[in-house]
């Protein structure tokens, strides 16, 4: 068998066939699957029992509360908050039609949960106490209430005042009613008392404004005229007006991005820790007597390239199967997915000949910190750049950038992902250049790995590395 | 041409300003057992190196097993180098197989060797042991067995013989001897005199990067000539008598005389010939015994590096020391 080949072997399975990477990669995904159903599988909590007392100085906000607090009012409010979450999701996925299992399943999801979360909550018991009641007392009541499941004890005591429906306003605001509870009142709980205490003074005020009662408006009409409008904006297209995606558009160039980093970098962190682990074990000389200095670099870099293929499969796999599932796979082309091979064999040659020189010419991971830091900054340069490059991929600045060596790859796979497509002669010449630069990287890197495998001792300084390229 | 095993001609190597090696020229003859000796920091790793196409020289040609360079033969070779290890992760067997495939042997081949040569070095029990469970001198057995399991011709093993227990060092010193009996070239540098003194048929001695010394062992030895005798005297009155023997320069007696505590040595005059005096001494004096001292490997290898100024050696350690053939022995 081919001895590069072998070397690459051996180098996959000694990183693939190992616990670490099994746990680190393999099960990640899996994990946050499993944490994910597990918040489903966990069973509800039995619901707390509470007593909310409500002392009306305004005289016209009990009946409003009480329907509130009412199973109609429990069930209308959360109604209205599962159309608000179906909308958003709607709004999310682009109304485009697309009716995949995942999004239904999304849908159905959010809209329990908020039912749930609005609605849930049925006993929560409202009493409404005489006006002249002492707050005082209460408010020791509420302190000295047993947080159980038994009778429904006083959680809350809401005191609104006159002023608080029918003002006057002070600077323009309304006067506040208050709210004093439990503190250790589920939180939940302590909300939707807030809201529904909010929503039954807001009731209360516009049926007590002759603005709105000589007009014969209804609170729900008043709200509905008050609603702030919201469409989905239409994307203009050669296929028809299509809604636009909005958000969802910017999850193909950092899943990319992202992808293309976390294989190279993972594979390029893997190769460098391999040989430094190797050159203090002193198995480097060993290697050295069967194959030659390039032979041992480049079986090395495939084996750890190799790696980083198997984790870019798994994940852009499970992100590409997701988007299929999610019926969104039309943010994905086929041409795209080409693209982004080349450049990531090009990003990857480029930052495992770098990660190998300096495995080579350390003693050990501390003294590999100083060279990786430019490596690091080179790499996470284009990153920070994202949203400016995907919003803009055809400007001068992120054209300019996809042409410089180095750092063009993951500049170009943003490109790639961004509003507008890129011109096929621009990715080319990108693509040359990684090339190239894959090249050159490793040109360099050989020389500096053919005298730095041997070299013990003193720590190696940039200048250091510079003459072992000129000495080999 | 062809019965060379290794030809080094006008080999230079500089590390910056430091000349690791200067204009060396030797050969290694096929099917010879040499010695290649010199204190640390002679040259000995980087000329070994150098022959192996690890490093390259600045100037000058190796040939070895008649091709232009090792990278052309690496099959051919085995190596052990002084910076060895393993890979500690790896089981042995698995390791052994990896590295002979490495040498050219197919997997079936390259796993039945390493099974064969464990048991034959009587390691049969660690073949699925992690390497990082094994002692220190089970692993110097392995990573020798790595160095010859593609059964090479010329097996070049530098400083084999290092963190060794006398036991595990004879063992070794079987094991290279056998590799010889097959007929196989092998050179292997070392600190171990005795080591060497005992195995090897050729030796060259290399300091400062020059050689020193080169050729049969037992020629080389010849080369330098102790002028000194040890003798066993019946009594103590036969030590005064030796004293006052003709020829005689010295007697040392007390603890500097030697390794043989129950005899002196005794030092000849310069010109003396050591015959005669031995004869004058057996007619005068009542001796049990009486021999002409014969040099050491390691007093001719301290004697070279006293004359060459390069270390610090004890005086006493050379007492008596002649050299009959010319300035350092550089053939």
């Amino acid at each position: 068998m081919n001895r590069t080949l072998l070397i690459a072997i051996r180098e996959f399975k000694a990183v693939v066939f190992t616990k670490g990477f099994v746990l680190g990669i393999l099960l990640t995904p899996v994990m946050v699957l499993v944490g994910v159903l597990a918040v489903k599988l966990i069973p509800e909590a039995p619901e707390m029992k509470v007593k909310v007392a409500l002392i009306d100085q305004s005289g016209v906000t009990s009946d409003f509360a009480r329907k509130r607090f009412g199973s109609e009012g429990a069930q209308a409010e959360a109604q209205r908050a599962a159309a608000e979450m179906t909308r958003q999701i709607d709004q999310a996925t682009g109304q485009m039609g697309l009716n995949g299992p995942a999004v239904d399943a999304a849908k159905s999801q959010m809209q329990s949960t908020a039912a749930m979360v609005t609605g849930g909550a049925k006993s929560i018991a409202l009493e409404v106490l005489d006006p002249s009641s002492n707050v005082d007392e209460l408010k020791n009541q509420v302190k000295n209430a047993q947080v159980g499941l038994g009778a429904p004890q006083l959680m809350a005591v809401v005191v609104v005042p006159k002023e608080a429906v029918s003002g006057p306003l002070v600077e323009g605001k309304w006067p506040e009613h208050q709210v004093f509870i439990h503190p250790k009142l589920d939180f939940q709980i302590a909300s939707i008392i807030n809201r529904r205490m909010g929503d039954a003074i807001v009731d209360a005020r516009i049926t007590s404004d002759p603005r709105f009662s000589g007009a014969q408006l209804s609170p729900e009409a008043v709200r509905a005229t008050f609603a702030r409008p919201d469409p989905t904006p239409q994307a203009l297209g050669r296929e028809g007006d299509k809604p636009s995606m909005g958000a969802v558009q910017m999850i193909v160039p950092f899943a990319m991005m992202i992808l293309l980093m976390l294989s190279v970098m993972t594979g390029g962190q893997y190769l460098m820790t391999a040989l430094v682990e190797e050159k203090s074990n002193r198995v480097m000389e060993v290697l050295l007597s069967a194959v030659s200095p390039m032979q041992l670099m480049t079986g090395k870099i495939i084996g750890m390239m190799c790696v980083a293929l198997l984790i870019l499969t798994i994940y852009g796999g499970a992100g590409i199967a997701g988007l299929i599932v999610a019926n969104l796979v039309d943010l994905i082309e086929t041409s795209k997915l080409i693209w982004l091979a080349i450049f990531f064999f090009c990003a990857f040659f480029t930052i495992a000949s770098m990660m190998a020189a300096v495995g080579a010419a350390v003693n050990d991971i501390r003294e590999a910190q100083t060279f990786l830091t430019p490596v690091m900054l080179t790499v996470m340069l284009p990153w920070l750049m994202v949203m400016p490059i995907s919003r803009a991929p055809n400007s001068t600045f992120a054209t300019v950038l996809s042409f410089v060596p180095v750092m063009n790859p993951f500049v170009s796979v943003i490109r790639l992902g961004g509003s507008e497509p890129v011109p096929t002669w621009q990715l080319a010449v990108s693509a040359v250049i990684g090339v190239l630069t894959a090249f050159v990287t490793a040109w360099i890197a050989a020389k500096i790995f053919r005298i730095g495998v041997l070299m013990y001792g003193k720590p190696p300084n940039f200048t250091t590395l510079i003459r072992w390229v000129r000495m080999a | 041409m062809t019965d060379a095993a290794i030809r080094i001609e006008g080999v230079r190597k500089t590390f910056g300003p430091k000349v690791a090696v200067d204009e060396l020229s030797l050969i290694v003859p096929r099917g010879s057992l040499c010695g290649f000796i010199g204190p640390n920091g002679a040259g000995k790793t980087t000329t070994i190196r150098m022959i192996m196409s690890i490093i390259f020289p600045d100037s000058g040609s190796i040939r070895v097993l008649g091709k232009g360079s090792a990278l052309e033969s690496k099959d051919r070779i085995g190596y052990l180098p002084e910076e060895r290890g393993l890979y500690k992760k790896m089981k042995v067997g698995a390791f052994l197989a990896y590295v002979a495939q490495l040498k050219g042997i197919n997997a079936s081949e390259a796993s039945k060797r390493a099974a064969s040569w464990l048991q034959r070095v009587e390691l049969g029990g660690v073949i699925n042991k992690r390497c990082e469970e094994l002692s220190k001198g089970m692993q110097q057995k392995v990573q020798f067995i790595a160095a010859v399991i593609h059964e090479p011709e010329l097996i070049i093993l530098d400083e084999v013989f290092s963190g060794l227990d006398p036991m595990n060092r004879r063992l070794m010193r079987d094991l290279i001897d056998e590799q010889h009996r097959a007929g196989r070239t092998v050179i292997f540098s070392t600190h171990a005199m005795f080591e060497a003194e005992q195995l090897c048929d050729q030796i060259f001695m290399i300091h400062q990067g020059r050689k020193m010394l080169d050729g049969p062992l037992t020629d080389v030895l010849d080369q330098f000539d102790t002028r000194s005798l040890v003798v066993e005297t019946q009594s103590d009155e036969g030590v005064q008598q030796l004293r006052e023997v003709e020829g005689v320069a010295e007697v040392i007696t007390g603890k500097d005389r030697g390794a043989d505590k129950r005899a002196v040595q005794v030092l000849l005059r310069e010109g003396e010939n050591a015959q005669r005096a031995l004869a004058r001494i057996a007619s005068t004096v009542a001796v049990k015994r009486i021999e002409v001292r014969r040099v050491t490997l390691e007093e001719v290898f301290l004697e070279v590096v006293r004359r060459s100024g390069g270390g610090e050696v004890d005086e006493r350690l050379l007492a008596g020391f002649a050299v009959s053939s010319g300035e350092g022995g550089e053939s």
